[in-house]
């Protein structure tokens, strides 16, 4: 259930991106007004503009955080050519006692000849990087050698991906088996079939970054990319807005099953495609353990997207920009969007137009031989043909966790 | 030649056709200027005096007029402009400082008709009358305008601008007296034809150079100048003062600006260095172009739009040497791309949702739903004042769809971060513990998993769990110290005894194996914590017998081996010793496969306090049934790579921790690994840093294990000596003290020391917390007012 607030932004101009820092607690917005705001959550859950400058000398298209370990530092790119680096100043100032917090640039990254499109800051454990993309086709890798210098920035990669870029995404894993890998989308909208995602991978030998998939099923422009926060997977789950919201999953094949130090290679799947949106899709954004995809497209809508325990991908609840419901949701204004983990959610409703609930019985049987537990959802609802009659036996002994929320023990 | 002398005036009806187009120049362009036809075109540049007609397909060469065996400097044409009113008449300015006017209806193969040599400097600007035939004005960078009649000689008048370098001058297309020039200083003059002595207003317009300005075609008091600093502005000047109405901020230095025909809010520019392309504003919305043309690969030095009074063509020279027709409808428009929303999931699971108020405004002013009680929505809308349409939704709406407490927010992660149990008890009380835990917060699937752990495990764990109850009633008081109560409380000699009773041989030795590693490390721990605060992990802490008596003494309880498997390995601090010498552990584990069965375990079974009834059963029939606990580990290992999969890292890694050594080996180093660092990101992304640290120190990771032992540095100094500690010891060196004493209790302090930053005198954090709730002055009697926070 979500509860709408909605805040002044008071940009002279569209807004395009909105970004949570690491802990939630602050929010930073930037606007084609040339200007970037930092919101602060206050005790009681308002939002307080507590900076609000001029960053660029165009459309600032994207805005991200830093890890909290470098300090509060932001990035944003813009129209003009450029990403800069922010940090915010601590310190005693009148700005101070109004509420106001003080930004300075720390640098600017003046290597694209075009529209820089996207910023984003690696993944904590490879250190303080920065990845930018630009519409000329390039995605640049920055590294700050020293993170108490954020002055000081080394292009450390240049990759050419031939294709306008739009959007780009680390992949979050910290695993030490998956290579730093980041994925490029791209908004060329020319009447060709070129893969419209690319993915590189970071190779140990040649230490580059080279091409290690494109997803070859996107043609259509790309608007935004994101990995799903990895939390432990063996595999990683990519969120692609283009024309309708798509999901993949990359399953990395067996090292040893591929070229020795090469790229690895890997199994995709797309497992999810919704067309909900009846348009462009603009933006994708998974929560924060990977479970619930949230999307936005030109429909004006936000929908947020959740797999049941089969793995099916389904629309678990819709919100209207403005915050008033969407007629549909059969539930008097309340969106019933669970947003829980998804082995948590078992109570939880899985699909938002129905309010049941999976009512948890244990049922045991012991018979002197054979011992069979069953832990069973009783369910309610659509999803009762699925999940009866799907247990486990064997001859011996097995207990064995089947899917979203059956165990079953059976013991000879 | 016959072409050119023809004379059209307006569009008359037929608009123009063509199509994006270009041609190669043989040099750089420095301006063009269009034929008034429209189907005319001069580019005039250092190198290059050439006159294109504009055709269907292409541009077609006309007329070269770099004629002569020697080129002058005369052609080096820093300006060009075709007079609209006689179409044989041209001027240029050139880079010497001459104004040449060309007469194209010279029979001759040389057109140059006028030559005036009057400026000192390079004429950056001619400018004919629009509707006076006879009269042409220059800018030239000496300084100094001029104004030339045609039909004489000499100029006619000359204005001082008395500031710097002219770089453009503009007729005022409706004001027939009136002329703008711009200054490299920033001002902008306007002058009166009439007047040559004194400029009948002045301002400053710019930050910089004033590189360019143009009157509005339609709207008489409006002019626009774009300068160095990237701006380009519109005044009103029917103000008494000009008046700067609108303000485009572009993304180079503003070398040409020129307003749109037949669209009054239309601007194109181009910029000086950098930035190749044209682009087209509407000032209204002065953020984002409405078009843009990406054509040139070089500087963009002329910008002209084909015919007055048709809006889609725009011809453009640049330096990279072409010559560009330029069609509306091909033009990029950086808005379609421009993403008009913006997303992001927090933490918290709270959504934060910009987007262009158009897409959402369709029924914004609905009334708020009745569903939401406590915050009402304040939707504001702020409202386009200006006529178009198009541009009426340049502003997003922010909205931050917050979650409720009960469905979705991500407390339930936080709460079991809190409340789960992952060490310090024995394992059957742990997972009942984190059963209990899941269950409370809805999440039953994860309890039952709990559940059948302690099932799975501790059908002879609950054997010791039995033992713990003893000794409690034997009255010890804290539970992590049971077992060395157990310990020193039953006599050696009986423990052995006992022992050979029960166990076999060489599960015995390897026991021994196992103790002796545990002892070393409780044998260092005893130096580095305080026996008051032994914290829950020492389940075998605070033994003080030396090794041969543990030998001897171990497990006198007759189920020594269920005990042990009982045990929560990772309740060890485990330090190296283990993770090094996982072989003794192997050997355990191996011998586990061997069933045992103890004689009092029905009482065991009651005596345990579990509330399902049919959990109870089946650790009876588990055992029953004689089934080794690792037979499960498979399973567990896929029920814990389930759960990673779905993105529950944290049940995964609990259930690591708490199982320990049962499941460590069946889940490779890597993964757990990555678990781990995986949970522990979130955990200090929820801030939950005792959390954090306590799972790193749990974890059997060395990778992670170390984590919270890097970037920690302190830098000591001795308290009586005030001299560097040195890394070894709490013994200061030189005066021979023990450094860290409490300041209230006169003991050495280990474990958790505060102190006071100004007097550096300190204590434990309890007894210096006690201290100052009732003394402001520091405990050490040194009279510094301390304060702690």
């Amino acid at each position: 259930m979500f509860v709408a607030r909605s805040i002044a932004a008071d940009h002279r101009d569209l807004i395009h991106d909105v970004s949570f820092d690491f802990h939630g607690r602050r929010m930073a917005t930037c606007s084609s007004d040339q200007s970037v705001k930092v919101w602060d959550k206050s005790e009681n859950g308002d939002w307080h503009c507590t900076a609000s400058w001029k960053t660029h000398s165009g459309s600032v298209w994207r805005v991200t955080w830093a890890h909290p370990e470098f300090g509060q530092v932001l990035a944003s790119c813009s129209f003009d050519r450029t990403a800069a680096v922010w940090e915010e100043i601590v310190g005693e100032s009148n700005d101070k006692l109004r509420g106001q917090s003080h930004w300075v640039k720390r640098t600017t990254l003046v290597d694209s000849r075009t529209s820089v499109t996207d910023v984003k800051f690696a993944p904590k454990h490879m250190g303080l990087m920065l990845a930018t993309c630009s519409a000329d086709g390039v995605v640049r890798i920055y590294e700050a050698p020293d993170v108490m210098n954020l002055s000081q920035w080394s292009l450390q990669h240049e990759i050419s991906c031939k294709l306008s870029c739009s959007c780009i995404s680390w992949n979050p894993s910290s695993s030490r088996a998956h290579s730093p890998m980041i994925a490029v989308g791209s908004d060329d909208n020319s009447p060709n079939i070129l893969a419209k995602v690319q993915i590189y991978e970071y190779n140990e030998n040649t230490r580059k970054y080279a091409k290690a998939e494109a997803l070859m099923t996107v043609t259509d422009p790309v608007h935004d990319i994101a990995f799903a926060p990895n939390l432990g997977r063996s595999f990683h789950m990519l969120a692609v807005a283009t024309k309708d919201v798509r999901i993949f999953t990359l399953k990395p094949l067996r090292k040893e099953l591929t070229s020795s130090g090469g790229l690895t290679k890997f199994e995709i799947h797309i497992v999810a495609q919704f067309d909900n949106h009846n348009s462009q899709v603009w933006r994708v954004s998974w929560n924060i353990t990977g479970t619930v995809l949230a999307s936005s497209g030109d429909d004006g809508c936000v929908r947020l997207w959740k797999a049941n325990y089969m793995d099916n991908w389904k629309c678990t609840g819709i919100l209207k920009g403005n915050g008033s419901p969407v007629n549909g949701s059969s539930q008097q204004g309340i969106f019933n969007a669970s947003l829980g983990s998804a082995n948590t959610s078992l109570q939880n409703s899985l699909n938002g137009s129905s309010a049941s609930r999976y009512i948890f019985k244990i049922e045991a049987k012991i018979p002197a031989t054979n011992s069979v537990f069953l832990w069973d959802n009783v369910a309610e609802g659509k999803e009762e043909e699925q999940l009866h009659n799907i247990w486990f036996q064997k001859s011996n002994v097995s207990v064995s966790l089947l899917g979203f929320c059956r165990c079953v023990a059976s013991i000879e | 030649m016959e072409k050119m002398a023809r004379v059209t005036t307006a569009l008359g009806g037929n608009a123009l056709t063509g199509r994006t187009m270009f041609c190669h120049l043989d040099a750089p362009a420095n301006a063009i200027s269009v034929c008034r036809d429209a189907a005319q075109v001069v580019v005039a540049g250092r190198n290059i005096f050439k006159i294109y007609s504009i055709e269907e397909e292409q541009f077609v060469e006309k007329l070269n007029l770099r004629v002569g065996r020697k080129p002058s400097l005369n052609f080096s044409c820093a300006d060009v402009v075709w007079h609209q009113m006689d179409e044989n008449l041209l001027a240029t300015a050139a880079t010497n400082g001459v104004v040449v006017t060309w007469n194209l209806g010279k029979p001759s193969r040389n057109k140059q008709d006028q030559l005036f040599t009057e400026h000192k400097r390079t004429v950056n600007k001619v400018c004919f009358h629009p509707t006076e035939v006879y009269m042409l004005l220059s800018g030239s960078q000496d300084g100094y305008m001029k104004c030339f009649d045609l039909r004489k000689k000499d100029s006619v008048s000359t204005f001082s601008g008395q500031s710097e370098s002219v770089r453009d001058v503009q007729f005022s297309i409706r004001d027939y007296f009136t002329f703008a020039a711009t200054f490299e200083n920033g001002n902008v003059q306007l002058w009166d034809i009439r007047r040559p002595d004194r400029y009948e207003r002045m301002f400053t317009a710019h930050n910089g150079p004033v590189f360019c300005c143009d009157w509005h075609p339609e709207d008489r008091g409006w002019l626009a100048t774009g300068g160095r600093d990237k701006m380009v502005k519109v005044w009103d000047m029917n103000t008494t003062r000009a008046k700067e109405i609108y303000c485009v901020q572009t993304i180079a230095s503003v070398a040409r600006v020129k307003w749109r025909p037949e669209c009054k809010h239309h601007i194109a520019t181009c910029s000086m260095m950098v930035d190749h392309n044209i682009y087209v504003w509407d000032v209204r919305r002065p953020f984002i172009p409405s078009a843009m043309f990406e054509e040139h690969k070089d500087v963009t030095t002329g910008i002209v739009w084909r015919h007055l009074h048709d809006p889609y063509f725009l011809l453009s020279g640049s330096k990279d040497s072409t010559l560009y027709q330029h069609i509306f409808k091909d033009a990029s428009q950086p808005i379609d791309r421009a993403n008009p929303e913006g997303l992001c999931y927090s933490l918290y699971g709270d959504l934060a949702f910009a987007a262009k108020e158009s897409l959402i405004s369709s029924d914004s002013n609905r009334k708020p739903y009745i569903g939401d009680r406590r915050h009402p929505i304040f939707f504001k809308r702020k409202l386009d004042p200006t006529e178009q349409f198009e541009y009426i939704s340049s502003s997003s709406a922010l909205s931050v769809f917050e979650t409720d407490v009960e469905s979705g927010s991500m407390d339930w992660f936080v709460h079991t971060a809190k409340q789960y149990a992952l060490a310090g008890r024995p394992l059957a009380e742990l997972c009942d513990h984190n059963a209990k835990v899941a269950k409370g917060l809805d999440r039953n699937q994860v309890a039952q998993t709990w559940t059948m752990l302690r099932i799975i495990y501790s059908s002879l764990g609950t054997v010791a769990s039995t033992n713990l109850n003893h000794s409690m009633g034997k009255g010890s008081t804290a539970l992590p110290l049971m077992n060395s109560f157990n310990l020193k409380d039953i006599p050696a000699g009986l423990g052995s005894e006992s022992r050979l009773d029960r166990s076999k041989g060489e599960s015995r030795t390897e026991n021994i194996l196992m103790d002796s590693s545990s002892t070393l490390i409780n044998n260092e721990d005893n130096e580095e914590t305080e026996g008051s605060d032994v914290p829950a992990d020492y389940l075998l802490g605070d033994v003080e017998a030396d090794e041969d008596d543990l030998y001897m003494m171990d497990h006198e309880n007759p189920h020594a081996e269920e005990q042990e498997y009982s045990l929560p390995q990772e309740a060890f601090p485990l330090r190296h010793e283990i993770v090094d010498n996982p072989s003794a552990l192997d050997h355990l584990q191996d011998k586990a496969d061997s069933p045992h069965v103890s004689g009092n375990e029905a009482e065991t079974v009651s005596l345990t306090p579990v509330e399902s009834f049919s959990l109870i059963s089946i650790s009876h029939s588990l055992y029953e049934n004689r089934l080794p606990s690792d037979f499960f580990n498979p399973i567990v290992r896929d029920t814990l790579l389930f759960y990673a999969e779905q993105g529950d890292v944290q049940t995964a890694v609990s259930v690591l921790i708490v199982l320990g050594e049962r499941i460590r080996k069946e889940i490779d180093e890597q993964t757990q690994e990555h678990w781990y660092t995986s949970y522990i990101d979130l955990l200090q992304r929820f801030q939950l840093w005792n959390i954090s640290n306590e799972v790193i120190k749990l974890s059997t990771c060395r990778a992670i294990n170390c984590l919270n032992q890097a970037s920690t540095t302190l830098h000591v100094n001795c308290s009586n000596c005030k001299r560097p500690m040195s890394n070894r010891g709490w013994i200061c060196d030189r005066c021979r003290q023990c450094a860290s004493m409490c300041a209230v209790c006169h003991h050495v302090v280990k474990g958790l020391f505060v102190w006071c930053q100004g007097c550096s005198h300190g204590g434990h954090l309890q007894h210096i917390m006690k201290w100052l709730e009732t003394s402001s002055h520091c405990p050490a009697g040194c009279g510094h007012l301390c304060e702690y926070t």
